[in-house]
């Protein structure tokens, strides 16, 4: 390489990275169909927050912002503005959410590597998506109300707390172990019971539902729901009377309307 | 629908979901660009963590121990109370009110704790810290008598 090659390799470099410091790249929340009016109002990602685009293709349309090259993404604001923005949209249309930190290019490569190729299958997807919604139901188990139930429950958890009991610490390890054990085991049975209990309450309402693993190791449930926005109040119905069932056992939470993470798929489909 | 038409208090509705949640869902649900694109901007880094997984480990089992060890303790003042408790004239029903004002302090605790703790911690930290949370919250509330998790333990 001579001399002038390198200087010009420098300079190239440096070009680039000037580009990177001013540049912007093109965040996408999610696809929406392409008729959608967008919320002057809303913001997204960023400190300051941004203001969120439509990038249309025929009948598909992406969820976007502008987000400077050299930027991290991530924190909790950005991660919360990412969930305001889906939820927002899929309050009133059917959207397509992407999984936090897709980034683009620029809104030209939204169109050619994202929409164009994807277009039917995405229609496809907000057409059958149209007028529902999701919301999750979490239950988490009250600690003491269901350890009090698996010491009950079982006359090896009692024998070993007692034997703990009656010697020092540094001698009872392996029992404190073993009862931990027992209990994490316990708990996991109580989960899975719970579960289909409400599986069963679900299915019984007719609406779509996906289990998600536990997020805490005191989650009795944790299930993604699928439902026409009509069918809304009888999933809440419902709900409340399983609340009332578990009372001082299991609180129960129902999450939503949000939009449809569970039920558009973590990859593309085949073909 | 708000939960504040919801036809019982035991329901927690909140109106928007804390960061714990957001992060269950954002980080680990939904389309995965990648599969449908080749990304190969650089530029835009990432500083989130993975989705957060319950791994069950030896400090989880001996955690389990301790909070059975308590369990037993917090048994043995219960049955104290109760002797004490029964002697006071309505003690009980004094216990059984104000359930809808627990609801509302866990809406209010999604809110804005939830939103606080647990930014880009690591997942065990993120246990650790609900722990620490709700017993912090136990301790900002003396005067709370009767919330759900309360009677519970009663």
């Amino acid at each position: 390489m001579t001399a002038a090659h390198a200087r010009d390799t420098r300079v190239e470099e440096r070009k680039a990275a000037d580009q990177a410091a001013t540049g912007t790249a093109v965040y996408v929340y999610g696809v929406v169909p392409s008729d959608v009016v967008i919320d002057p109002e809303a913001k997204g990602i960023g400190d300051p927050q941004t203001p969120v685009g439509l990038v249309a293709h025929g009948g598909v349309a992406a969820l976007v912002g502008d987000v400077p090259l050299g930027t991290r993404l991530g924190t909790p604001e950005d991660l919360l503005a990412h969930a305001n923005v889906l939820d927002g949209a899929a309050a009133e249309v059917p959207v397509l959410p992407l999984r936090f930190g897709a980034v683009m290019t620029d809104r030209a490569a939204v169109v050619d590597e994202l929409l164009a190729p994807h277009e039917q299958r995405f229609a496809d997807a907000l057409e059958a998506l149209d007028g529902r919604i999701q919301l999750v139901a979490k239950g988490r188990y009250v600690q003491e109300a269901v350890l009090s139930e698996l010491i009950d429950e079982l006359p090896e958890a009692r024998r070993l707390r007692d034997r703990i009991a009656r010697v020092p610490e540094e001698a009872s390890r392996d029992d404190r172990v073993a009862l931990g054990e027992l209990i994490a085991e316990g708990v996991e049975a109580r989960r899975l019971a719970d579960t289909r209990k409400f599986a069963q309450l679900l299915d019984g309402l007719g609406i779509a539902f996906v289990v998600r693993e536990p997020t805490h190791e005191f989650d009795a449930i944790h299930i993604a729901c699928l439902l026409k926005r009509a069918d809304e109040g009888r999933l809440l119905h419902e709900c409340a009377r399983f609340a009332r069932d578990q009372e001082n056992r299991i609180d129960v939470q129902l999450l939503g309307p949000m939009a449809a993470y569970d039920f558009v798929g973590a990859e593309a489909p085949e073909g | 629908m708000t939960m504040q038409s919801s036809s019982s208090g035991l329901l927690d509705r909140p109106r928007s979901s804390g960061l714990a949640d957001v992060l269950d869902t954002v980080l680990d649900k939904g389309m995965v660009i990648d599969a449908y694109v080749r990304v190969s901007l650089v530029g835009i880094e990432l500083v989130t963590i993975d989705a957060r997984i319950v791994v069950a480990s030896v400090d989880t089992y001996l955690r389990f121990a301790e909070a059975v060890n308590r369990l037993d303790l917090t048994q043995q003042e219960k049955d104290l109370t109760d002797v004490v408790g029964s002697l006071e004239e309505g003690g009980a029903k004094s216990k059984t009110k104000g359930a809808l004002d627990g609801a509302k302090e866990k809406v209010g605790q999604l809110l804005s704790g939830d939103q606080e703790d647990e930014d880009e911690g690591k997942a065990d930290e993120d246990e650790d810290e609900d722990y620490e949370d709700e017993e912090a919250e136990e301790e900002r509330l003396p005067a709370r008598k009767s919330s759900k998790r309360e009677r519970g333990r009663r």
